[in-house]
């Protein structure tokens, strides 16, 4: 009450003292609020008006628009770019083959319209089930495939027919084609269908329109996209500006007439690569059934003429989708055919290591390399015992003497001498710890332990015993065959700065900052060099040398020069050693040793490196020196690193198109 | 009278009790339900036009999901809001308002850009819009401003000024970003409060002439390029021409005959052919309406709008039944606002207005557009459910 008799006597006062205004706010309110809903209300029908005259009073005039949304401009893939090897062989190409597909609206009765198919070519009940599936699931005026890859008189049948077929399109299309199969699985990788992730890749710096766009081109028939290998870090290289198709449909989208392209869609650019695709088949043949991996590098260029993994896969599988099955079998396989054992395989480089222990000796300058070590087979650090190889030991070894027997007492004592942290300094110079940007995917570091890395990967300090593994190769220390190939490649070229290259002529394959690709490219020595050189000839080139037989490459006096390796896969006990280590052709074989080789040729004037890995193939000098020998002499007779000649490219692979049509 | 009626106040809606210490469960039970039922409805159907856009293509598949998350989210955020006194509302408006301006400068000085212009702030994984949320405390400050104001005694010509300042700051703002569409409806949902205060007809009038007059000057020296092109196509599109025929005149076009093969019942859920055929960009956000028009037709869209009228109007006869100026100028102000969102969004997809970017509230995707517009509506709610409480007449502002 006592509120109410202080508000009159306000608004008394209010009233005094501005006379003009006499307005109650709150029926102000009410008569200005009572406008605005008159004001939106006569908003509300004069837009529900718009909607009645656009939808009711012009809908036909507009659903005649809509159908003569006829003319159409259609997305028109381009051509993907082929991938070529030195020599201009196609590698990756293209290859026509008929294709079948529906539209529901058109077909009526779906289900009759596939059974009459499959009077005419090969159509499984469960693929007529699929398709009915994956048509139900899409609008109903978009096409659905029915079948691929089509054989000339399946084709030419299906098109015979097709006029009776309601809504059934028989066409031509391009699909990606692999020559060479297998040879070039891992490098090239393979395209594929877009997947929702592929999709959410190749939009995302797109705006919205564009993104829309990039969509429905990548869902035309022929469209594929790179999914790994070059095909994938070369894709906007390879895939080309799509073009615009003008055609005349009917009200449901169908295309009754092409009236021509505008613009015209612009083929990919092609890719030439620096393998020589004819070693490389070579060098994959040598291997025959065993597993492993080969790199074979120019010394001068540091182009990599051969990049083996074998098994493989064939990436022609994939292009249209791989079934889960043939997938499971690839994926059980112990071989690891999906794998690129040269790229991102790593191995214990075992032996091959000793050149790395030995150039850390000289730069350390912690022994003369004249002075000689004794091995009686044992070395002591602590109280624990490494043994050498040969349990009866090799007697006084100077620094050539060790490498060309590969005497792991030596290398024990010298690695105890240099310390990790030089050791790992050393191999970083010749390219281990980092990888290369080639332009195709994948790339493994490996492993050059040190106490940083070791305080990070195991959260332990590094015992100084552990460096007499690194010595010889083993231990925490591991390698992929690329690097293997570059640190021999640095070698045999006498110091100086090398690194590989895969891509020829294509995009730039820089890495921007990727940690993993950090060659800082540090010179080493050419004397230094020179010292390693000597002892890796006497390796092949000396009795007494752990690959002596091979060294001769059978061309009339040209010698390589070498170093064999054995990588442990196995943990070895001192009670097995006591009783004599078990020989690898009575392990299983995913217990045998890795077999190792590195070398270059010709050992006086090196033009060619190569690494060599035959998995859980025993010892270095029997199983992979000669495969390694065997590649030098084949790229030194076929002159393997003579200038690419390129872009005698034909663009559609012409063999296999015999076959489709 | 005091604190003995308040169950009596809630039941017979009794104006003049000025207790408001209900219960949440007493509150819960005063809420109108059956609005809240159609503003529901009204998202919902939003969500299944989405899965109508992207159900052919996989990579936008979330989308519809994601929007019903955002509601179901929203939703329970109106109800939360809608129990807070107007008493609080009050006090908070000035916080709110100052710490929604501080974001804005915020953008301006660190916001980042997408789409071309800089109306992101991110905080840690978090984006937020401060314009869309500036909305909300413009049309609270407002009506804070006001409640004040009044008990003053009438407001003059003069007792506006703060009002339009009030308005003005964030409007130019939000202009820099720049974004059109958000500023017009920040200077509508104002304007609107302002007209309800009171401001004297001889002023409104003065003010029309003026933006009229002024329309050659901002489209000469304030409009960005990009604007003034969109302009240009709308005013050729309504004479009939089209110089644009692949850009914004195109997507104008589209949309006509989208809407118009509708028909009187549209092509049926999901069988819409231009929607589908990709001829029409932003179709889940500020085009959605050519969805709804091409496959639900007139009938569709008419009941749209019938349901936003009625939102809209319960919305305006809450403001008049609250005894607090706060809250009539709060829940006057949200509906305004609402209101110009649908005005705008409606006349540009049937080519009516120029193509500005607003897009249709809780149908159209986006997820800080739908908190917004939810936060009002719980504005509004807490105005119906507090409508008989009455408020310190005197404060800071």
């Amino acid at each position: 009450m006592a509120k109410r008799r202080k508000r009159k006597a306000s608004f008394a006062r209010t009233q005094r003292n501005v006379q003009r205004r006499m307005v109650d706010p709150e029926v102000d309110f009410i008569k200005r609020a009572a406008m605005i809903g008159g004001v939106g209300g006569a908003l509300w029908l004069g837009l529900i008006g718009r909607f009645y005259q656009l939808q009711v009073l012009e809908g036909d005039v507009y659903s005649e628009l809509a159908k003569e949304n006829r003319v159409r401009l259609d997305l028109a893939p381009p051509k993907r770019g082929l991938i070529v090897d030195r020599f201009g062989q196609a590698l990756a190409s293209h290859r026509s083959a008929g294709r079948v597909s529906i539209v529901r609206e058109q077909a009526g009765d779906m289900q009759a319209v596939l059974s009459e198919i499959g009077k005419l070519i090969d159509l499984p009940a469960e693929r007529q089930a699929r398709i009915l599936r994956d048509a139900s699931r899409q609008a109903s005026f978009l096409p659905t495939l029915v079948a691929r890859e089509l054989t000339y008189e399946d084709f030419a049948r299906m098109k015979l027919y097709a006029a009776e077929l309601p809504g059934v399109d028989v066409a031509m299309g391009l699909t990606r084609s692999y020559p060479r199969g297998r040879d070039f699985a891992h490098v090239l990788g393979y395209v594929a269908k877009a997947s929702q992730r592929d999709l959410v890749r190749l939009t995302e710096d797109m705006g919205e329109i564009e993104a829309r766009n990039a969509r429905r081109l990548y869902r035309h028939p022929d469209m594929r996209t790179g999914r790994s290998g070059i095909e994938l870090v070369c894709d906007d290289w390879l895939t080309g500006d799509p073009g615009s198709r003008e055609v005349v449909t009917n009200a449901s989208g169908r295309i009754l007439e092409e009236l021509g392209y505008k613009p015209e869609p612009q083929q990919g650019k092609d890719v030439v690569i620096t393998i020589d695709a004819e070693l490389q088949r070579f060098a994959i043949e040598r291997f025959g059934d065993e597993s492993g991996a080969a790199v074979v590098m120019d010394v001068e260029t540091g182009a990599i003429l051969a990049f083996v993994s074998t098994p493989a896969f064939d990436p022609n599988d994939f292009v249209n989708g791989i079934s889960q099955t043939d997938y499971d079998v690839l994926r059980g396989n112990d071989r690891a055919p999906l794998y690129h054992k040269a790229y991102d395989g790593v191995y214990p480089p075992g032996s091959t290591f000793k050149m790395v222990v030995a150039t850390a000796a000289l730069e350390t300058e912690i022994i003369d390399p004249r002075e000689r070590i004794y091995c009686n087979g044992r070395h002591r650090f602590g109280n624990r015992t490494w043994s050498c190889w040969k349990p009866e030991g090799h007697g006084a070894m100077d620094m050539r003497n060790a490498i060309k027997q590969s005497c792991d007492t030596y290398f024990y004592e010298i690695a105890e001498r240099i310390g990790i942290e030089k050791l790992a300094e050393t191999a970083k110079k010749f390219g281990f710890g980092m990888s290369w940007a080639l332009g195709m995917t994948g790339g493994a570091v490996g492993v050059v332990p040190n106490d940083e890395w070791k305080q990070e990967a195991r959260g332990e300090p590094w015992f100084e015993g552990e460096t007499l593994n690194i010595g010889i190769g083993q231990g925490y220390m591991s390698a992929t065959p690329l690097q293997l190939a570059v640190m021999t490649a640095r070698i045999a070229r006498g110091g100086g700065v090398l690194a590989p290259k895969l891509v020829h002529e294509g995009p730039d394959t820089s890495p921007g900052d990727d940690k993993r690709f950090t060659d800082t490219q540090q010179p080493l020595n050419p004397d230094h060099m020179k010292r390693i050189q000597d002892a890796m000839f006497a390796v092949t080139g000396e009795w007494g040398g752990t690959a002596r037989r091979s060294g001769d490459l059978g061309l009339g006096g040209v010698f390589m020069a070498g170093k064999t390796g054995t990588a442990q896969v196995r943990y070895i006990s001192q009670a097995e050693r006591a009783r004599g280590v078990i020989a690898n052709e009575n392990l299983e074989r995913k217990l045998r040793d890795h077999a190792l080789f590195v070398g270059y040729a010709p050992h006086d004037n090196p033009q060619y490196a190569v690494s060599v890995i035959v998995e859980h193939g025993g010892g270095g000098s029997a199983a992979a020196a000669p495969v390694a020998r065997d590649i030098l002499a084949a790229a030194i007779r076929r002159d393997s690193r003579r200038t690419p000649t390129g872009n005698q490219v034909s663009s559609t692979d012409s063999s296999s198109e015999k076959g489709a049509l | 009278m005091g604190t003995f009626s308040y169950a009596g106040a809630v039941r017979t809606s009794n104006p003049s009790g000025a207790a408001t210490k209900l219960g949440i469960g007493e509150k819960l039970g005063a809420l109108p339900w059956t609005l809240i039922l159609l503003i529901a409805g009204v998202a919902i159907t939003g969500t299944g036009m989405l899965f109508s856009v992207v159900y052919d293509n996989p990579v936008e598949a979330g989308l519809p999901m994601a929007h019903l998350v955002r509601f179901a989210v929203a939703f329970v955020v109106m109800i939360g809001l809608s129990l807070v006194p107007l008493s609080m509302w009050s006090r908070l408006a000035l916080p709110i308002y100052i710490a929604t301006l501080a974001l804005l400068i915020g953008v301006e000085l660190f916001g980042s850009v997408r789409g071309g212009a800089q109306r992101w702030l991110e905080i840690g994984p978090i984006a937020v819009q401060p314009s869309e949320f500036m909305k909300l405390s413009l049309v609270l400050m407002l009506a804070r401003y006001y409640h004040l104001a009044m008990a003053r005694g009438p407001v003059g010509v003069l007792g506006h000024i703060p009002a339009f300042i009030l308005m003005l700051v964030p409007a130019s703002l939000i202009f820099l970003q720049p974004d059109f569409g958000t500023t017009l409806t920040l200077l509508a949902a104002g304007g609107i409060i302002i007209f309800l205060a009171g401001l004297g007809w001889r002023v409104i009038g003065g003010s029309a002439l003026a933006g009229v007059l002024s329309v050659p000057l901002v489209y000469s020296y304030v409009l960005e390029d990009y604007q003034r092109e969109r302009v240009d196509t709308f005013v050729e599109q309504l004479y009939g021409e089209n110089s644009d025929a692949l850009g914004d005149g195109y997507q104008i076009e589209q949309a006509k005959i989208a809407i118009g093969s509708g028909g009187l019942t549209g092509k049926g859920f999901l069988e819409g052919t231009q929607t589908k055929l990709d001829y029409i960009p932003e179709q889940h956000t500020d085009f959605i309406l050519t969805v709804i028009a091409e496959e639900l037709g007139f009938v569709g869209a008419f009941f749209l709008m019938l349901a936003w009228a009625v939102i809209l109007g319960w919305g305006l006869y809450i403001a008049i039944k609250c005894s607090s100026a706060f809250g009539r100028f709060a829940a006057g102000g949200v509906v305004g606002m609402v209101a110009f969102y649908i005005v705008f969004n409606v006349g540009m997809v049937l080519g009516l207005l120029p193509v500005v970017g607003v897009p249709m509230p809780l149908v159209s995707y986006g997820g800080t557009a739908m908190l917004t517009v939810m936060s009002a509506f719980g504005v509004v709610l807490s105005g119906h459910v507090h409508r008989s409480e009455t408020l310190a007449r005197s404060g800071v502002i």
